[in-house]
């Protein structure tokens, strides 16, 4: 191939790379030491977003919300996904639509469902009458009404949503585990439970790794399920990281500020991610 | 597993199918009804939100925006696959990794400088701006570079001695191998633009260019939308993707697994 040919090949991608990736993470790395805002076309002002940062109240609120809404769901949703995936690969009778509907929520705008969960948790909808009929303490305007119970219902409705896809996941991951090493397992009589200690989990670690990571990259940036429900209320009790950035940069028009915190946000995400790697990384299994 | 287990085990599958389905159902069911709960109305929530929710003109730009940026996706991430993976010039194994670690990059941090940069190149507010940045997606670059490895060259060899174009060659010889990862690529890009909401929503204000998910989170609250319209709008909104889901499963599995087991 020519070099005039390769560069007309790969321009439409090399355009994008730069123009909607390299300078946009260039630019907000930038932006997050200026004083851009309404009122300032960005002088360097250095280290001073940050510094603010840590003893912004808005700020570290909703730091700690993405880290209880992080921890709180990742285990469930893994944990859940994962054992279903086993059912699933047991062919237990109708696996087949089972894993099709699982996987339902998944294809489903995150609008769309956003708003159904509206209306099921509001006063008197079906998992308010629900929470009521099995005796809990249920606020009386609805879930998401309610500083305590606001995040934990939308944690409640992102496991469910989520588990489809990493159903899927786990499946593929399952799958791809040589037969000869199950059948050894069936004939020594080891069970299900044994047999996911002892094989499926060591054989399925890539994949487990993987799922960890794009889990944890995508709810450190949960933003559209709060938009929708609750505008990061009652009193900030929803208000995540990405909602902060929205609500700093594109509300208020404080953009070197909002830069800054999306900016941690990305060096926290790049950390996690990392780390988890090198945590599970471990031995090599069959997908890796 | 006994028996007994595996009784055990399909009574947990049917309850979770059984709570996926639920909040599906519930959504459709209410759409049918009154605004006060009695009566069952088959048409005029529908009529209500797609005339006075404009639901139509967002059907219209969802539908628009959704099919460009598939058809920008199969034609670019073929070109640049094919070049990654056949040419044999310095930078193919960087761009190979540029579209990997793209794929890393949790995207919604960049919504202040892509805003800033759309709003600067006066492109907020039009089409371009729901088109243009995701006309060509890492992971379709990333598919098909992975694909066309995979494929014997001989024909392209054998073309190439005929004296045939490069372009001629990727349209006439490769896109036809490609068949089924560009299938795979179409499936996965449509669904993904059609249910996008953060970039859409930040990039434009005017009603006359929203898209479904963008027109239903603003309808929202607004005067004389109840739940039973809301609903109403989201079976719309919902609909087109469960039919793609119903015929091109097979292919929407395999554009989730391809990447992380072959990645």
């Amino acid at each position: 191939m020519r070099r005039h040919i390769i560069l007309l090949l790969t321009a439409p991608w090399l355009l994008t790379l730069i123009v909607f990736w390299v300078f946009p993470v260039v630019y907000s790395f930038w932006l997050s030491f200026t004083d851009h805002s309404v009122f300032s076309s960005g002088t360097f002002v250095g280290l001073d977003n940050y510094a603010r940062l840590f003893h912004d109240k808005a700020f570290l609120l909703a730091l700690k919300n993405t880290a209880f809404f992080v921890v709180g769901t990742i285990p469930f949703t893994t944990v859940i996904a994962l054992v279903l995936a086993m059912l699933i690969a047991e062919k237990i009778p109708g696996y087949k639509i089972f894993k099709a509907v699982y996987f339902l929520p998944s294809i489903t705008s995150m609008v769309v469902i956003s708003l159904i969960f509206v209306s099921l948790y509001s006063r008197d909808g079906y998992l308010h009458l629900l929470g009521r009929l099995l005796g809990l303490a249920v606020p009386e305007n609805g879930f998401l009404f309610s500083t305590a119970t606001a995040l934990p219902a939308i944690m409640f409705m992102d496991i469910w949503v989520a588990i489809g896809y990493y159903v899927l996941l786990f499946l593929a991951g399952i799958l791809a585990i040589p037969p000869e090493i199950n059948e050894a397992a069936a004939l020594d009589g080891a069970g299900f439970w044994r047999k996911l200690i002892a094989i499926t989990m060591p054989q399925i670690r890539p994949m487990l790794m993987f799922i960890l990571v794009i889990n944890t990259i995508r709810s450190f940036q949960i933003f559209i399920e709060i938009f929708v429900m609750t505008r990061g209320g009652p009193v900030g009790s929803t208000s995540t990281l990405v909602y902060f950035v929205y609500e700093e940069g594109l509300r208020r028009f404080n953009i070197g500020y909002a830069s800054a915190a999306a900016y941690m946000l990305f060096i926290l995400i790049l950390i996690l991610s990392l780390l988890q790697m090198k945590l599970l990384k471990g031995r090599q299994g069959v997908a890796g | 597993m006994t028996k007994s287990s595996r009784a055990a085990a399909f009574i947990v599958m049917v309850a979770v199918m059984a709570s996926m389905l639920f909040p599906l159902l519930y959504m459709v069911w209410l759409s049918f009804r009154s605004e006060t709960g009695g009566a069952i109305i088959p048409v005029e929530n529908y009529k209500a939100i797609l005339a006075r929710g404009r639901l139509w003109l967002f059907l219209l730009n969802s539908t628009i925006v959704a099919v460009a940026v598939t058809v920008g996706n199969l034609v670019f991430c073929l070109m640049t696959g094919y070049a990654i993976a056949r040419g044999k010039f310095a930078g193919s194994g960087v761009l190979y990794l540029s579209a990997a670690a793209t794929l890393m990059i949790p995207s919604h941090i960049l919504i202040i400088p892509i805003y800033m940069l759309v709003s600067k190149i006066g492109l907020f507010d039009t089409y371009w701006a729901l088109i243009l940045p995701f006309m060509v997606s890492p992971l379709g670059v990333f598919l098909m570079t992975q694909y066309i490895r995979g494929l014997p060259d001989d024909c392209e060899q054998a073309a190439r001695i005929d004296g045939a174009g490069e372009f001629t060659i990727l349209f006439r010889i490769v896109a036809p191998l490609c068949r089924p990862a560009l299938a795979v690529l179409a499936i996965q890009t449509f669904m993904t633009n059609w249910n996008s909401f953060v970039f859409p929503f930040i990039l434009t204000s005017r009603p006359e260019l929203y898209t479904l998910p963008v027109g239903m989170a603003m309808i929202q609250g607004m005067q004389g939308m109840g739940t039973p319209q809301l609903m109403a709008g989201c079976t719309i909104t919902t609909l087109p993707v469960i039919a793609v889901f119903l015929f091109f499963q097979r292919q929407i599995v395999e554009g989730i697994t391809a990447g992380a087991v072959k990645g």
